[in-house]
């Protein structure tokens, strides 16, 4: 029963890989642009670039890349390089793998992303949870609303204003970078801090905006759980307002709102590529941002890839935690 | 005797929903926002002229005054005419891609519970697969795979609503699976009522609120992404929409030359757009949960 | 792959985070053999760091240059594909033959004491090694490294500068240590400038022979900090984040009397992130609050706007509009004048006519004279020529310049277009397609407005920014586009070569080299043939130049829009000494990231 439960999940993150895998490799494709001919051309307008002869360059790193085969044969080709997990080199950075193009980008959005989206997510659904129960005091239910705004409020202007304010003008904090220019990553506690400082306006800028989500998503659960027969008997049963706030209403909105948060995890890269870029972090978002531009299709699927199948794996095991922490599932 | 009948006849329809309005703050406030942002489009319509939101059709980087009341950008736009033509193109994405993405989601789900069977594995199989992608990430390969001639303000909706139907799918085959168990469902049945007399007499007019409240939801993540496209540099270029100025106020450093309102006017525009949209989405929650629907 | 496998381990100095990385992975993966691969892959996603820690130095020991890198970490070999990676420092590493100062207008011998024409037809070239010369292992520079070189050039496809090589040159041999004999193909009065000097973007630097010792594949050998160089800095650090060079004390250069030792002890590029242009706000802030000394150049509305927040802060005409120096990438709006209608000279005129001149310089760039007639940028030398009585009169003549709206109509009624009902310009039901083909980083505030002009004089315009833009002009499948002439620096023939009838190949075959000019005019080429093998100061050459511009302005073929300027921040918090019309400092252009950066960079004083 188990083993069956178990490999119905994995078919099923393997469909998701399989049609992201292949949503991302035909749809760079619909444009006729040659990514290599892009690369030179990129060369070309930041200053003057004189390829010897453009066709025979291109003619040559088509034949490396093995972008002159037929779309299937290439296609096959992608397909079983992504099962042996090789996403081949990166057009624009090449020599460098895909695989390193993208290990190298992976701390930084890690511990970015990582923290907002776990801050966020926190702050959010206890607001949320709270503005929706009746018996949280006014002040409370009120400052939810401030962060619903917010949600509007895009990351970048968030970032552009927090900047030019706390960084330009009050020279609170610095203007950008992932640490402090010329010191070299050594793991002390010094340069930890350094790091740390760097992230705060970034940070601030992403969960800004995405606090207001989780406040909207989990009132509504909330609302909907209040109706509720346990919830009306606990509180017939003359439980406390913080038990049943706890034991019932927290654990029960909870649970959805952890699948949510698989998911928040992968739009947030999303949102990564402005506030990255914005602030100079050298991540997955900003070499996104880089790839799309530059049509390095190997690191696009590379990136996209990573994403959907990081998600779709916390997804499944989401799914595996639930009875652990849900009685009523566990008994079913 | 007509005297007597008004009297005790119930309070007019309108007088209710007012009144219900008035009760339901979130709901409320949103309604509000949202009149006024589709007043401000209107009368702007009116007053504007709908080439001065084009370049070059005023003095470039005028503070906002007498003359331009929005000010003026760096390419000579009247900001205050492309923020009503803006408002109004932002407002065509979310209606239209909300919209197709809310009736490809409402015909899904109720197909798919409705019938159920191999339909309903296939249909329910495809969403949840396609649910982890990252959507905005497809979005963005898309938008910038695509010849640039072509990035219309349509195909924007389109791409958009290309990925964004699943969650209404969900919502509505799991609504319409509960109420196919629910007695009045049944009782149709029994009575001969044909299966597309219990869509659309038994269980779609249940569903209603549910559908309304997707619906917002969609607009909310069209408008969304129709903007996080454009502030990218993903969009129609030449349009002003307001992602679009939000873009060109950051390729020209706005901020830093001391034109704050350049991009601050759309910005204000887009937290009240997505503002109202996720307060009028709250009280729809309220709505549609007739159980805790406040009572006077 | 053989890159990796090439470089010394002790170049690559594991991190510690990417052991945890790979000994996670590994972890994972064992007994998966896709894992491990994956995980030797992930692990070797190496970064650069200083083998001992690295000393501190006080600031103004240090210059902080801001730059959007996106070169692979670790190339350093100028042979390496796909090139181009001098902008990101490693010209500070590599040096040529001659550097040319553009605003001294004259040749700065470098790794060559001298390097002549030893016939008057141009056919032959000797070059003169200086003997003080040394790579940065101790190994000398000889006429060795130079014959490796030039033949790799001449061989090796993938190089940057194969073509012209192929093209013109013979043979180069060593006659001795230090002597190198250069036989043309065909007479080559400007390889010596083009090809062998180092100037903006353009010229090769000198490689050691030794080091490619046993490579099989010289364009997949990354470099990494170990490989013998002869510029005066070494790589230290390089990750994503920012490249960490150190001043090596004992620079042949310095020996030879070249230059003084450096003032500049380390220094630091800071990447930007994301691509060129992009952000220049907060790299604004970043200068203003000298945490950069310099950085990549900004838009027009940004840099006045810099200097008034700092007055420690200059460019290269100081405190005065348009705060920068010519670069020489002018700017036209290229039309393709095989596809119709702008095969026909009317049309063209009529576009050209549709371009208003004053609004560009009065609200674009704030009352600075950009807006060009000339597909050249006025150097020294390109000044004299413009300057010439032959010249004025054409412009006098021809009025290249002129905005006459209703002028631009009657063209287009001449040649048979009528308004229809959108007020746009018809022929046969078909409006005039002028969708410009351009980039968004660069050119978002010019091509927006051009559009304007185009759609108020009736043509059809729009933008296209996408990233098949450059396909586009490549194809010949953009009727009109905006592009540079990357190409005239001293005298005005590579820029109308451009346009030479050779490189017009038909429609649907992809222009190589940037020439995507379709022009093809006999009587041009011919002027162009005549002025091939002549030096500039030949009267013969200027007679034919001024035949060349009269066909370039009477037949319009493109329309010259702005000059392109370099608008740089030079911070003297730290630093002085920056090239600027006050003061030559070396002769260069004040780029860190051209060829000529080294001299900028090596020639700054303590402030």
């Amino acid at each position: 029963m188990i083993l069956r439960l178990i490999a119905r999940r994995l078919l099923f993150l393997l469909l998701v890989i399989w049609s992201a895998s292949t949503i991302v490799f035909f749809i760079p494709r619909l444009s006729k642009t040659n990514a290599i001919r892009e690369r030179f051309a990129e060369l070309a307008r930041n200053g003057g670039f004189s390829p010897a002869d453009m066709e025979k360059l291109v003619a040559s790193y088509n034949k490396q890349f093995g972008l002159d085969n037929p779309l299937w044969q290439q296609y096959q080709e992608y397909l079983v390089n992504i099962v042996r997990l090789d996403f081949g080199y990166s057009l624009n950075k090449y020599p460098m793998t895909v695989t390193q193009v993208i290990m190298q980008a992976v701390p930084w959005t890690l511990s970015l992303l990582l923290v907002t989206t776990i801050l966020s997510f926190l702050i959010g659904n206890l607001l949320g949870a709270l503005s929706a129960w009746p018996k949280a005091p006014t002040w409370v239910r009120t400052i939810a609303t401030p962060f619903v705004l917010l949600t509007g409020v895009p990351p970048i202007i968030m970032g552009v204003l927090l900047l030019f304010f706390l960084g330009f003008k009050l020279k609170w904090l610095p203007l950008g970078g992932s640490y402090s220019i010329g010191l070299i990553p050594d793991g002390s506690w010094a340069f930890f801090v350094d790091m740390m400082i760097h992230q705060i306006l970034p940070a601030l800028s992403l969960i800004l905006g995405s606090v207001g989500g989780w406040v909207l998503s989990m009132r509504g659960m909330g609302i909907t759980i209040q109706g509720e027969d346990y919830v009306n008997f606990a509180e017939h049963k003359g439980l406390k307002g913080r038990a049943i706030f706890r034991d019932y209403y927290l654990r029960n909105t909870l649970l959805p709102q952890a699948t949510g948060l698989a998911l928040a995890l992968g739009t947030v890269v999303t949102s990564a590529i402005v506030v990255e870029g914005l602030f100079g972090l050298p991540g997955i978002g900003l070499v996104l941002n880089n790839a799309i531009r530059s049509n390095d299709f190997p690191v696009i699927y590379g990136i996209v890839l990573f994403i959907t199948v990081a998600v779709a794996t916390m997804m499944v095991l989401m799914e595996f935690i639930y009875p652990l922490l849900d009685p009523r599932i566990r008994n079913e | 005797m007509a005297d007597i009948s008004l009297r005790i006849q119930r309070p007019g329809r309108l007088w209710l929903t007012w009144r219900y309005i008035k009760r339901n703050k979130s709901l409320a406030i949103g309604l509000a926002v949202m009149l006024f942002l589709i007043a401000f489009t209107a009368i702007g319509f009116m007053v504007i002229n709908p080439k001065h939101a084009y370049p070059l059709s005023a003095a470039p980087r005028q503070a906002p005054g007498l003359k331009y009341i929005l000010g003026t950008d760096f390419f000579g736009r009247d900001l205050y005419a492309a923020m009503v033509v803006g408002m109004w193109q932002t407002a065509a994405i979310g209606l239209v891609a909300g919209g197709l993405g809310t009736l490809i989601g409402v015909f899904l789900g109720f197909v798919s519970a409705y019938f159920g069977g191999w339909i309903d594995t296939i249909i329910k199989t495809v969403c949840q697969i396609l649910t982890p992608i990252p959507v905005l990430l497809i979005q963005v390969v898309v938008a910038g795979s695509l010849d640039k001639r072509d990035v219309t303000i349509m195909v924007m909706a389109l791409i958009i609503v290309s990925l964004g139907w699943m969650g209404t799918t969900l919502v509505v085959r799991s609504q319409v699976l509960t109420m196919k168990e629910r007695q009045f469902v049944a009782v149709a049945k029994l009575s001969g009522v044909g299966s597309m007399g219990i869509i659309f007499k038994e269980i779609m007019p249940n569903l209603l609120p549910f559908i309304a409240a997707a619906f917002v939801v969609q607009v909310f993540q069209a408008v969304f992404a129709s903007f996080y496209l454009a502030v990218l540099g993903l969009g129609p270029l030449r349009e002003p929409l307001l992602g679009n100025i939000i873009w060109s106020a950051q390729g020209q450093g706005a901020f830093f030359n001391g034109w704050w309102w350049w991009p601050i006017e759309p910005a204000v525009a887009m937290v009240l757009i997505l503002g109202s949209l996720a307060l009028i989405n709250m009280g729809l929650d309220e709505l549609a949960n007739p159980r805790v629907r406040k009572t006077e | 792959m053989t890159a990796k496998n090439n470089i010394p381990p002790a170049v690559f100095a594991m991190h510690r985070r990417q052991f945890m990385l790979t000994a996670a992975a590994g972890a994972l993966g064992a007994g998966a053999a896709p894992f491990t691969a994956f995980a030797q892959d992930a692990a070797a996603a190496v970064e650069i760091s200083p083998s001992t820690p690295m000393a501190e130095l006080p600031r103004e020991a240090q210059a902080v240059l801001g730059w959007s890198m996106t070169s692979p970490v670790g190339v350093t070999n100028p042979w390496a594909v796909p090139g181009y990676t001098h902008q990101e420092g490693n010209a500070f590493m590599w040096e040529p033959l001659m550097y040319f100062g553009i605003f001294k207008d004259d040749y700065i011998p470098w790794l060559a004491a001298s390097m002549e024409y030893t016939s008057p037809d141009f056919m032959a070239l000797q070059i003169k090694i200086n003997p003080a010369a040394k790579w940065s292992d101790g190994v000398a520079v000889t006429a060795k490294d130079v014959v490796f070189t030039f033949e790799g050039q001449m061989k090796n496809e993938k190089l940057p500068y194969h073509a012209a090589f192929d093209q013109f040159m013979e043979s180069a041999t060593a006659t001795d240590d230090l002597t190198v004999d250069v036989k043309f193909k065909i007479a080559a009065p400007r390889f010596k400038f083009e090809v062998l000097c180092e100037k903006f973007d353009t010229g090769i630097p000198i490689v050691p022979a030794h080091a490619f010792d046993g490579q099989t594949d010289v364009n997949a050998m990354m470099g990494g900090a170990e490989m013998p160089h002869s510029g005066p800095y070494d790589l230290i650090a390089w990750n994503s984040s920012q490249k960490i060079f150190n001043l090596r004390e004992d620079w042949w250069a310095v020996g030879a009397g070249l230059i003084a030792l450096p003032d500049v002890k380390r220094i630091i590029i800071s990447n930007l992130g994301g691509q060129v242009g992009q952000n220049m706000d907060t790299i604004a802030q970043r200068i203003v609050n000298n945490e950069m000394d310099s950085a990549l150049d900004m838009r027009s509305s940004v840099i006045g706007n810099i200097l008034a927040q700092n007055p420690k802060i200059t460019t290269h005409t100081g405190n005065a509009s348009p705060y920068g120096y010519l670069d020489w990438w002018p700017n036209s709006l290229w039309m393709n004048t095989q596809l119709a209608p702008f095969d026909d000279k009317r049309v063209r005129r009529a576009i050209s006519l549709a371009i208003n001149r004053d609004i560009i310089n009065d609200t674009l760039y704030e009352g600075a004279k950009i807006a060009t007639i000339y597909p050249f940028p006025l150097y020294p030398g390109l000044q004299a020529f413009v300057d010439s009585p032959e010249i004025k009169a054409l412009e006098e003549k021809l009025q290249p310049g002129l905005y006459d709206v209703d002028a631009s109509a009657a063209l287009m009624t001449e040649a048979g277009f009528t308004r229809n009902g959108r007020d746009l310009w018809e022929k046969d039901g078909a409006t005039v397609n002028c969708t410009i083909n351009g980039f968004e980083g660069i050119h978002s505030d010019i091509v927006p407005i051009l559009v304007e002009f185009l759609l108020a004089a009736g043509f059809d315009a729009a933008v296209n920014f996408g990233t098949n833009a450059y396909q586009n002009m490549a194809d010949g499948v953009a009727g009109l586009y905006m592009f540079g002439h990357g190409a005239s620096l001293k005298d005005p023939y590579a820029a109308l070569e451009l346009f030479h009838g050779r490189f017009s190949t038909s429609i649907g075959t992809s222009a190589g080299n940037n020439r995507f000019s379709r022009y093809s005019n006999p009587e041009f080429d011919a002027a162009l043939d005549i002025m091939a093998p002549l030096a500039s100061d030949d009267p013969k050459f200027h007679e034919n130049a001024v035949k060349a511009m009269e066909i370039y302005w009477s037949e319009q073929i493109d329309v010259p829009i702005i000059q392109w300027l370099h608008r740089i921040a030079y911070n003297q918090t730290y630093w002085t000494n920056w090239p600027t019309t006050e003061n030559l400092a070396a002769g260069t252009n004040g780029a860190f990231w051209a060829h000529t950066g080294l001299l900028v960079i090596s020639g700054l004083k303590k402030a």
